[in-house]
């Protein structure tokens, strides 16, 4: 690890920790709305660069921050890697007059696409996913366990990231991530992540979403048919199995998520009213 | 009902604000907004347990680019605080949580989008003056401010609600509560579904089948699956490695082999789309 943070100086990592330290707040006011998303938690990020590097060039600073006006999103345990990558860009521009400022703002915006769809995938399909799969299982005893390790599984590799992403960024430079994507590694990534994420996707449907029916056959001189005994014999968890897949395949149709929502309780209450489950 | 109803409020304030200042790490989730409203209100086990259950409903239900389908936040606090203080039973309050979910998302995304709209103008004012004092204020002064406004919701149900919540949940006839419980066995696929759509590929879909067996017949606990899970990953990633490595160097095997596993997509493709 001491490879990804580098050989800075004393003065470099107070200026790379505090960047680490306030992109806990990137999105904690979004002033500006839609406009602008987490753009002031981003400028508040990567104020200590500018006040380094622009130090004593008051004009040059203000110039510096309103670059840094515009709209920003990249998940924000990943995010720290753009902010590293521009305070070392902006330390470029300060002592070189030639340096297009322009191409601050571009590596921006080209990083926000790809950096959001690895970080979603990974922080919030996958992490998140197993961290919830077995915090609920825990706590559905009514255990305040369940909800700690869930918060543990999913923030210590979360603000390890964070940290590790805000030194790669200023060190390395654009490079790196180019180099994962034209060589199809990050593919390899996504794969590999997506399945993890699936068979606890899966698990986790097995253990949460329930369906068992009282229904029952009446038989003459014999003890009733217990419809869900049948159920049990084709598949266990048949009809929660059915049920997820067709909601699936109506996001997929892009059905209004509330639609499904409402829809899939109206049906499971009448299921209860008229006795079925 | 005022206490409980001040609770719930700073639940929300503890937990949605916390979470936004504090790196997204996760505070607003149901399972842990359920063990801070419980605590807050004097009866953990009810808390965590609703907090589980719906946190299995509202797993898809992510902050993913300001766009939001659902803010189980207060949701949560409100099933809480009517199991707790108002004596509804747990699947009854965690079926009212939410379409309460769906309701507060709408204005939380008015109050992101329309209401913080109108500081736009003074945050390109002060960055192009360079105050960086101004701007740490209004970071942090909206912040807080964004969020105690928006847990006035839950103190408004909490207080305004609870007392007739209770008296109809208390005359709901038992065929009825039986139709709720329902919809709590039943919603979680929604979530599952959001989840799904997220990491489905015609490919990859197997895995999930391969997951719920596991759980259903051999009732494997969920750390012992992911552990399953990593172990399955790293070995076809180190074999995709490998393949990758040849296909660099002998392109002409790229090119057959791409062309083998387009054929094969189309096939699953034509099944599983």
């Amino acid at each position: 690890m001491s490879k990804i943070t580098g050989d800075l100086s004393k003065e470099d990592r107070k200026m790379v920790n505090s960047i680490f330290l306030r992109s806990f707040t990137v999105f904690a006011s979004c002033a500006g709305g839609a406009v602008k998303a987490g753009a002031d938690g981003w400028l508040y990020s990567v104020q200590p660069a500018l006040d380094r590097y622009y130090k004593g060039r008051p004009e040059d600073r203000a110039d510096a921050m309103r670059r840094h006006t515009t709209w920003y999103n990249i998940t924000q345990n990943v995010g720290t890697f753009a902010m590293g990558l521009v305070a070392s860009m902006e330390r470029e521009n300060s002592t070189h007059d030639d340096f297009d400022t322009e191409s601050i703002d571009a590596i921006k915006v080209s990083l926000m696409g790809p950096m959001s769809g690895i970080g979603d995938a990974i922080f919030w399909g996958v992490l998140r996913v197993i961290a919830a799969g077995i915090g609920i299982n825990i706590a559905m005893s009514g255990s305040p366990l369940g909800a700690v390790i869930f918060l543990l599984i999913y923030n210590i590799p979360s603000i390890l990231c964070r940290y590790y992403m805000t030194y790669l960024g200023y060190n390395l430079g654009t490079s790196f991530i180019s180099t994962l994507y034209d060589g199809g590694l990050m593919k390899l990534i996504t794969k590999a992540t997506s399945t993890v994420g699936l068979i606890m996707v899966g698990a986790m449907t097995a253990a949460n979403v329930r369906f068992s029916t009282v229904l029952s056959i009446p038989v003459q001189n014999s003890d009733p048919v217990l419809v869900q005994t049948y159920l049990d014999s084709i598949f266990k968890g048949l009809i929660p199995l059915a049920v997820t897949l067709v909601c699936l395949r109506l996001l997929k149709k892009n059905v209004n998520v509330n639609i499904i929502l409402f829809g899939l309780m109206i049906f499971a209450f009448l299921m209860g009213l008229v006795g079925v489950m | 009902m005022l206490g409980l109803a001040l609770m719930a409020w700073l639940t929300v304030v503890i937990c949605y604000g916390g979470n936004w200042v504090l790196g997204q790490c996760m505070i607003e989730r149901p399972i842990v907004v359920g063990l801070v409203a419980g605590i807050l209100m004097g009866d953990i086990p009810t808390g965590v347990i609703i907090g589980a259950s719906l946190e299995a409903i509202f797993m898809g239900a992510v902050n993913i680019g300001g766009a939001i389908s659902a803010e189980p936040v207060t949701a949560t606090a409100l099933a809480v605080a009517f199991a707790v203080g108002a004596g509804v039973d747990q699947g009854t309050a965690v079926t009212i949580a939410v379409p309460v979910g769906v309701v507060t998302a709408f204005l939380s995304i008015a109050m992101n989008n329309v209401v913080l709209a109108f500081f736009t103008a003074p945050f390109d004012r002060m960055a192009a003056n360079g105050n960086e004092r101004g701007l740490a204020i209004q970071h942090y002064l909206l912040w807080f401010v964004k969020y105690a406004v928006f847990a006035l919701i839950a103190f408004l149900g909490v207080y305004f609600g609870a007392e007739p919540v209770a008296a109809i949940v208390n005359q709901i006839p038992s065929n009825v509560t039986a139709g709720l419980n329902a919809v709590g066995s039943l919603l979680p696929a929604v979530g599952m579904a959001l989840l799904l759509r997220m990491l489905w590929s015609p490919q990859l879909a197997v895995y999930f089948f391969l997951g719920f067996t596991v759980y259903e017949y051999l009732g494997m606990p969920m750390i012992a699956i992911a552990v399953v899970g990593v172990v399955i990953a790293v070995v076809s990633a180190l074999r995709d490695k490998e393949l990758f490595d040849m296909s660099k160097k002998a392109p002409a095997v790229r090119i057959e082999a791409a062309s083998a596993t387009t054929g094969v997509n189309d096939d699953e493709e034509a099944f599983f789309e």
